[in-house]
């Protein structure tokens, strides 16, 4: 079909997170206080071409309740949310 | 000649059972789970304080702070009902229900049968009933009804004559009366209104007053009024086959799918279906915590494809309104032999295609190339979760 697109989705999106310096552990997520971490886990994937992906993700619990998944690139550096 | 049967209250009987105690205090049906939140039919106890089926349920409890809601049995009451009319249409009467507690018969072709005199076939309906009903019996149905409901258990009421008798009856008589008709329900409140209290003060209004301030509903009443109705459109005594589940435990979700499927299978499993597709079913259950859902399925086509039942059973299963201990499937009506076959070349699918194909592109054509999209699962085990699935042009 011209002109369409095809879009990924679930995207990572950038988030503004103060991690704990000792071991990355995030204390705030855009602004929000993480009130609890439910899950970290690592990804590493294609490491086998020329562009792998090494990040560690973090399933965290705010202050207000929400629930968030976010990621540290560990290649790149910076902060990303993904749903 | 009509005569009519009248079970004041029915659905609330039903639905207190053997409490009794409940139909002497002011009680009302609660509002079906999901359904309005109005209440249902109320005890004398509750009228007094104003309190009337089709009140909002608010309204009823700051009306009448000691109103017991009972929770309403719709299953119970078909079943009670369709064994009432099944009783009155083994005496040979064509019975036309209009609603549960409420049936019309022509006594008519009745009366050689029994007796040949009007007592005789009232006589035989009450015996045959079983339980205490209220009869009348008039020139027209209205008439009928306005008679049963002032007649006493042992005493049938007669209106007889024709138009003319069965005006004069109906003039002294409230316009509540209307209430026992579906499509005039909702009148006598704005008629007590405008101070027309009785039938007769209804049949003295103008024709044209009657129509601009009441449209078609208020013709029916006015002709009602007048002594005149509709014909008679007695149902056909339907087959009973039905198939029920006990759940050895209170069962939702997945669990009453499996349940669900049983009984598709074995309904369609019965003899007595004889090949004939099922046009509409009833779906009920008894509530774990009290009461019965019911919820009449009719198909878009006539079906006797278990995995298209399901599909269409599963989607109103999903309405229950609490875990059920008991499940049952029953036919309602039935359609034509299955016998009935598709061409070779399935045609349905390729007009289906077309029409999806139009839409997309006017779609298209609206709102710019990405208004129809599809996800396409690219990756679908990738740790990474924006390689799992893509939004794709819809093709």
């Amino acid at each position: 079909m011209s002109g369409a697109r095809t879009h990924r989705l679930a995207r990572p999106r950038r988030a503004r997170v103060e991690a704990r310096p000792a071991d990355g552990r995030p204390l705030a997520v855009d602004g929000r206080a993480v009130d609890a971490v439910r899950e970290s886990w690592l990804v590493e994937d294609r490491w086998w071409n020329g562009s792998p992906v090494r990040r560690r993700y973090w399933e965290v619990v705010t202050t207000c309740g929400r629930n968030l998944v976010v990621f540290h690139d560990l290649r790149g550096g910076g902060w990303f949310a993904q749903r | 000649m009509i005569a009519c049967v009248l079970l004041p209250r029915f659905e609330l009987t039903v639905a207190a059972g053997d409490r009794e105690e409940l139909l002497r205090m002011p009680a009302a049906l609660a509002p079906e789970p999901g359904r309005e939140q109005r209440v249902g039919e109320a005890s004398p106890a509750a009228e007094a304080f104003g309190v009337r089926a089709g009140t909002p349920l608010g309204e009823a409890l700051a009306r009448c702070p000691s109103l017991t809601l009972v929770p309403p049995d719709p299953a119970g009451v078909a079943d009670r009902w369709e064994r009432l009319l099944v009783r009155l249409e083994a005496i040979g009467a064509a019975v036309e229900p209009e609603r549960p507690g409420l049936a019309c018969f022509a006594v008519r072709g009745l009366l050689r049968l029994h007796g040949g005199s009007l007592e005789h076939v009232l006589g035989a309906a009450r015996h045959a009933l079983r339980q205490p009903a209220r009869l009348g019996a008039g020139p027209s149905r209205f008439c009928a009804l306005a008679a049963a409901s002032r007649a006493r258990v042992r005493r049938p009421e007669v209106v007889a004559g024709g138009e003319a008798e069965a005006a004069a009856y109906l003039a002294p008589l409230p316009v509540a009366l209307l209430r026992g008709r579906r499509e005039t329900a909702q009148l006598p409140e704005p008629l007590a209104r405008l101070g027309i209290e009785t039938l007769g003060a209804l049949a003295a209004l103008p024709t044209a007053a009657v129509a601009d301030r009441f449209g078609a509903a208020g013709l029916l009443a006015r002709e009602l009024a007048c002594g005149r109705d509709g014909r008679l459109a007695p149902r056909r005594p339907p087959e009973r086959l039905a198939e029920e589940l006990e759940l050895p435990e209170a069962l939702s979700g997945v669990q009453l799918d499996h349940a669900l499927r049983l009984l598709v299978d074995r309904l369609l499993a019965r003899r007595e279906r004889r090949g004939r597709t099922l046009r509409t079913v009833v779906l009920s259950a008894a509530l774990v915590e009290g009461g019965t859902w019911r919820e009449q399925v009719p198909f878009r086509e006539a079906l006797a494809d278990p995995l298209r039942m399901r599909l269409a059973l599963a989607q109103r299963l999903a309405l229950l309104p609490a875990p059920a201990e008991r499940l049952r499937l029953a036919v309602e009506r039935f359609g034509p032999h299955a016998s009935d076959q598709r061409s070779l070349l399935d045609e349905a699918d390729d007009v289906r295609r077309a029409r999806l194909r139009e839409a997309v592109r006017q779609a298209r054509a609206a709102a710019g190339p990405d208004a129809a999209l599809r996800v396409l699962a690219v990756e679908a085990e990738s740790r990474v979760p924006e390689r799992r699935v893509v939004l794709t042009p819809f093709e």
